[in-house]
This record gives structure tokens, sequence and C-alpha cells, in this order.
């Protein structure tokens, strides 16, 4: 033992507490930044050497306190929950502002909806009934004819372009995750050269796992730590989007397909990538809901066209001709009103037989028809029930994520009632250790200037 | 929200910040509701009452045409029975001309004055039985003719029946043809007055058979028009019918898809009050911190 050992205790604990005493302030200093993790500093004692040697013995105390690496606090089994249900969540959103947009495209239940305007077809077939041989009537009746059909022309392009805006959204989306994805393997290497160096990039740390997270929302991703200490490698769906420190770019091709389905594929392989999360969200409302729902109103609108067409074609129009279409299909297999009738609305067959021009029992029968509305009906329906079960979902995953980020927060979180309580503690600490230096070299000055003077004066 | 074993000045701010949000959202979600007054403004807001919505409209709207159809078939009903008792009148009138001459002791200059009488009541018989609705002969059945009965009396029209659907699922017949009210083309009531005319003139012994003739007539006319009478009270109940169901609808589909403001209101007061406790929790939460305790 050395009188000096005091000293270097001391010191010891100066350094440690000012080292304590500043990663306080670095907490303190990144109270509201973004996905900061509060960091701590390990002290061990410092016991002095333990391995018994020949022809000594080590009789000190210790050797006061050592600091070891500034940690980060964080719970890596909450981190990977989160990115799994945030990925969930934002797949759900996605889904829901796809139907939402779509419901209202219909604008049901509404006056100015698809549902009003058969409604007015059918009233202007009664108009026919009751005045078969007025020409007015039957021009209105081809007007109103021609104006339901535009009424569900527009609707489906309505939904197509909605479908459009979805594919190019997707592609940004599909460019941000790459751009993300090289940072992250930027970082990788970043991380890894400094963790060989023996340092602790603990703002390295934050900001790739806020990346992270970021990717997880957009596309869904699992973690595993990589080959390269310090690295992670992010997987979508099995296949590794960042391996160490290169990315695999992912890429959105539009199909030759009649219904041009989209595809999300690596880049480097074509094959198709596995994405959830708010990209999964929009690849599924650009493959499958809104072509559903194109698919459905085509499928209604041809129903109706077939119901009506059934009578018509056993009706007589004024000139004694039968079996004649109200709709037809047009040259790109869309429903029209026949062009014939159109040019010459005289071949309405409201008449149930030839010559009886002032018959117009046929079409009483078509006005009368009452399942025409009812395909569209289920439709709208079967939209709503699809959109509300959504909605749901949405709420129900947003309190769950929710808790997830309090649970993580409560982990890695700042808090300053704690931080000012540590900084009080290290403060004392470091005063302690100037007190006990001054007290070490009062030992020391009483040693060296007060010991062996007797009798001096 | 869960409560965590630490809790930080985020993790405190973001919960907050979460249940404001949420007493907003519904907050705007009721306000909405209240300004535009429609408790189901799109599918999602309920599936159900979206369905019943979209039958009592298109139900509302045909009761309206069918209203508009039953009005059309009771103007048709109405001119026939006017014209039918003008028929029913002229027959008498020309019965009482017939008796008359009957009667041996008649010259032929007296029955020559009855005989022109008789053709100027065919004349105005041929006139009543081709009135127009519309422009179009109301006693022509279904034909394309332009007036029922030509000059000489030959039926130009067929047999058809025109029918109005006045109430889903009800049709009711609005014409009387020629044939049903005058008679059989080539047996009917002109052939009748031309015989009583000719035979006033020329053959008296043989008006006792036209009178009979003529009594067969009027009895035809006198159901065509009680069949006329009931058909137009038979579209008159179902239109007021109509009427009344029509309203009910109407109030089914404000039941469904109107809100009920006065107890959206008080939730719009709850909601606000909620709102402001909520505000007020946040602000006591926040603000006090260690460092105010430390000097």
């Amino acid at each position: 033992m050395s009188n000096f050992d005091g000293l270097q205790i001391a010191l010891s604990s100066l350094y440690a507490q000012q080292k304590a005493l500043q990663v306080t302030g670095q907490n303190i200093a990144n109270v509201n930044t973004e996905g900061y993790s509060r960091q701590r500093v390990e002290m061990t004692a410092n016991s002095g050497p333990i391995t018994p040697a020949l022809e000594s013995r080590y009789i000190g105390a210790g050797n006061g306190v050592t600091t070891g690496d500034t940690t980060r606090i964080t719970d890596q089994f909450l981190q990977l929950r989160g990115y799994q249900e945030s990925a969930v969540q934002s797949g759900l959103q996605q889904s829901q502002s796809v139907l939402s947009d779509v419901e209202l495209a219909f604008d049901e239940p509404s006056d100015s909806g698809l549902s009003k305007l058969i409604s007015g077809f059918l009233a202007s077939f009664d108009d026919v009934a009751n005045a078969p041989d007025d020409s007015s009537a039957r021009v209105a009746l081809v007007q109103q004819g021609q104006t339901l059909v535009d009424g569900f022309n527009a609707l489906d392009s309505a939904l197509a372009t909605q479908r459009t805006s979805a594919v190019n959204e997707l592609g940004s989306q599909i460019d941000e995750v790459n751009t993300e994805a090289s940072q992250v393997a930027a970082l990788n290497q970043s991380i890894a050269s400094a963790v060989a160096n023996g340092d602790s990039p603990n703002a390295l740390l934050d900001q790739r796992d806020q990346l992270v997270s970021k990717l997880a929302a957009e596309v869904g991703v699992t973690v595993r730590p990589g080959d390269v200490d310090g690295t992670i490698d992010v997987f979508v769906g099995g296949t590794a989007l960042v391996r160490g420190a290169s990315a695999n770019p992912l890429t959105m091709d539009v199909g030759t397909d009649p219904a041009q389905t989209v595809h999300v594929t690596w880049a480097n392989d074509s094959y198709p990538a596995g994405v959830t999360g708010s990209t999964g969200g929009l690849l599924s409302g650009v493959n499958d809901v809104i072509p559903r729902y194109r698919t459905g109103l085509q499928t209604v609108e041809q129903q109706l066209a077939g119901q009506i067409n059934a009578v018509h074609e056993t009706g007589y129009a004024l000139d004694g001709s039968t079996g004649i279409d109200f709709f037809t299909t047009d040259a790109s297999g869309r429903v029209e009103v026949n062009p014939d009738i159109v040019a010459d609305p005289s071949l309405v067959a409201a008449s149930g037989s030839a010559g009886a021009t002032r018959d117009g029992s046929v079409a009483q029968k078509i006005a009368d028809l009452g399942t025409v509305a009812d395909g569209y009906q289920q439709l709208v329906t079967g939209l709503g029930v699809e959109s509300a079960g959504v909605n749901r979902k949405v709420a129900v995953q947003a309190s769950v994520v929710q808790n997830i980020d309090a649970a993580q927060q409560s982990v890695s979180g700042v808090n300053l009632d704690e931080e000012m309580t540590s900084m009080l503690q290290y403060q004392h600490g470091y005063d302690a250790a100037a007190r006990f230096l001054t007290a070490v070299d009062q030992t020391l000055d009483t040693l060296i200037n007060s010991t062996g003077i007797v009798g001096r004066s | 929200m869960s409560s965590a074993f630490r809790i930080t000045e985020r993790s405190l701010s973001t919960s907050a910040l979460a249940g404001l949000q949420a007493t907003l959202s519904q907050l705007q979600d009721t306000q909405a509701k209240l300004s535009s007054g429609k408790a189901i403004s799109r599918p999602s807001d309920s599936p159900s009452g979206t369905m019943n919505a979209l039958r009592l409209r298109a139900g509302i709207d045909r009761a309206d045409q069918l209203d508009r159809n039953a009005s059309d078939g009771l103007a048709r009903l109405g001119m026939t029975d006017t014209a039918l008792q003008d028929g029913l009148s002229t027959l008498r009138s020309v019965r009482n001309a017939a008796v008359s001459g009957n009667n041996a002791a008649m010259s032929a200059t007296d029955r020559e004055a009855l005989a022109e009488e008789v053709d100027g009541l065919r004349q105005s018989l041929l006139a009543t039985a081709n009135t127009s609705y519309l422009n179009q002969p109301i006693f022509a059945g279904t034909s394309s003719a332009s007036t029922a009965y030509d000059p000489t009396g030959i039926y130009q029209g067929d047999s058809g029946t025109m029918s109005r659907t006045i109430a889903p699922g009800v049709s009711v017949a609005v014409n009387t043809t020629g044939i049903e009210a005058f008679g059989p083309a080539g047996n009917d009531v002109f052939k009748t007055l031309s015989d009583i005319s000719n035979d006033l003139r020329t053959n008296p012994s043989n008006l006792s058979n036209d009178i009979a003739n003529l009594d067969a007539g009027s009895v035809r006319m006198q159901n065509a028009l009680s069949s006329v009478g009931s058909r137009y009270d038979q579209i008159d109940t179902m239109q007021s019918r109509n009427q009344v169901n029509q309203l009910d609808a109407k109030n089914q589909l404000s039941d469904v898809e109107d809100v009920d403001v006065a107890a959206t209101t008080v939730d719009l007061q709850m909601q606000e009050v909620a709102y402001q406790a909520a505000l007020a929790a946040t602000a006591r939460s926040i603000q006090p911190s260690l460092l105010d305790f430390l000097h």
C-alpha cells in the first residue's frame, strides 16, 4: 500500500462522477429527441489485484472506481414486437384509406348516387307506358338511359383514377424504402467500425433504430444481429433487405395482363417480395380491393342491362319490329344504350303486340321490375360492411401500438425527475471525492511537514 | 392507457395527447353529424342502415311514379265516364223517337221528322264515341287510329286494353274499347241507329225489333259505365293508400338516415365537457417537475 493510493482513489472517483454527470447532461439535453434511448454509465469498483503473488500480499482497500461503457437502455424484444405491430397498423390504415376513398366515389346513400339514377330510369319507362306514341316521353327515356350508363362509367373511371394514384404512391413508397435501406446499410458500416475500435456509437444506434422502425411501418421487417459485430440484418418476408453494409433494392412493376396486376419484387432476381405494412396495404388495395369493386360494378351493370333487355326483347316498337335490345355492348365491352334506339327512339319496344302503337304494356312491365336495383344495393352494403370492419380493426390496433410504444418509452425514455436526482447524486459524489482528496492531502501534509520536527518551534 | 412501471416526460405527453386526440375526433364526428343532419353519410357508418335507406329511397321514388300513373288513369276514366253518360242520354232520346215512330197513327211526314232527329242523334253519338284525351281517341283501344269510328260509323280501333300499374303488383285497365261500349263491329249501336232511321222512313213495322236491339245496346253501355265507375273508385282508393304508404316510408327513411338532433346535441355537450376535463387534467399533470422544487 502506498501513501499516494488515496490520491489515486480520489482521482478515479472524480473522473467517474464527472463522466456520469456528463452522461446525465446528455440525457437531459436529449429529453425531447425522437428515438433517443437513455444512456447510463456502468461504474465498477476497482478492488486491486486479486491474484496472490509469491513474495507480497495486497493489503490496500482498493483502487477506486472505473467507468465502463456508456450503455443504451433498450428492450430488444419490445422493439421487435413494436416493428410487427406497427407493420400491421400501417397496413390496416392504408386499407382503411383505400376503402374510404371507394366509399366517397360511390356516394351512397344520397340523391346523387347511382341508386337515384336507376329509379329515375325506371320511372321514365312508366312515362312511356302512359303515352307510348308520344315521342317526347321516348326521347326522355333514351336520355335517362344514357345518363344511367354515364353514371356507371363515371364511377368506374373514378375508381380507375384512384387505382392509378395508389400505384404512383406505391412506387414512391418503394423508392423511400430503398433509400432508407441503403442508409441502414451505411450506418451498419459506421457502427461496425466504431465497435471494432471499442467505441459506443450510441447516437448512430439510435438513428439506425429509427430507420428500421420506419421500414417496419412501410414494408414489415424482422431484424437479426448480423455476422459482423454491431451490424444488423433486416429481412422482408424472409429475404434480406439489408445484410451488413449492403442493401437489396426492391422494385415495383406493373403487369401486362388486362388487370394490370402490380408486383413488388427484388430488383436483383425478380422474385416476389413478401411485403406487409403500408406497402402491403397499398398492394392489396391496388390488386384486390379496387379491382373487386370495379368488377362488381360491371357485373351489376350487365345484370341490370340483361334484365331490362330480357323484357324489352318481347315488346314491339312503333313500327312493329320486335327482339330489340335496349342495352348493347360497345367495342370495348362496356354497356351502352343501343345506338339504333338513340338515333330513333320510336324503336323503344313499349307495346305488347305488333301494330298496337298505344299499348305500353311491355314498358309498364319493365317499369315494374322490382329486382333491378338489388345487385347494386348488395354491392354498396358489402362495401359498407368491409369498410366498417377495417375501421374497427384500425381502432383496436391503434391501442395495441399505443401500449407497446408506452412500454418502450418506459424502458428507454428520459425521465427528468430521475435525471435531476442522478445529477444531485453525482454532484454530491464529486463534492465528497474532492473533500476526500483534501483529507488525503492534509494527511500527507501532516506527514511531510509536521512529522520529525519534535523540538522545532 | 396502460400503466408502465416507469413514466417518462415523453410518455406522459404522448398518452395525454392520444387521449385528447380521441376525444377531439369524437367531437368532430358529432359536429359533422349535427351540421349535415345525416347519421349515415357513408355506407360504413351503418351497413344495415344503408341497405334499408337504399330500399326505402327506391320505394319512395317508385311511389311518386305510381301516383302519376294513377292520376293519368283517373283522368282517362273520368273522360270515359262523361262520354258514356252522354251516350246513354243520346240513346234514351233515340228510344223516345223510335217509340213515337212505332205508333201506327204517325204520318209519313212525322216519321220523316223523327228519322232526321235520329240521324242527328247518331251524328252526336259518333262525336261522343270519338272523344279524345291528349290527342288519343279514348275508345280506340291500343290501335294507332286517329279516331275510334270513321264518319260512316265503322270501328277503326282494336280490342286492346291500356293498363296502368297503380300500386306494386296492382294493375288496372284504364280504357274502354268501342266494342265494349258500343257493341261488336258491324252490329253496334250505330248500325241500330241507322236501322231505326231507315225503318222509320220505309219499314215502321220493324221498329219494335230495332227498339229491342237498342235496349240491348243501352244495357251494354250501362254495364261499361258501371265498370268504369268501379275501376275509378279502385284507382282512387289505391292512390290515397299509396300516398299514406309513401309518407310512412319517408318517415322510416328519416329515422334511418337522419340524425336525432336532440340526442346528438346532448352527446355534443357531454363530449365538450369530457374534452375540457381532459385538457385540465393534462395541464395539471404535465406541468409539475422536480425542477420546480430544486433550488
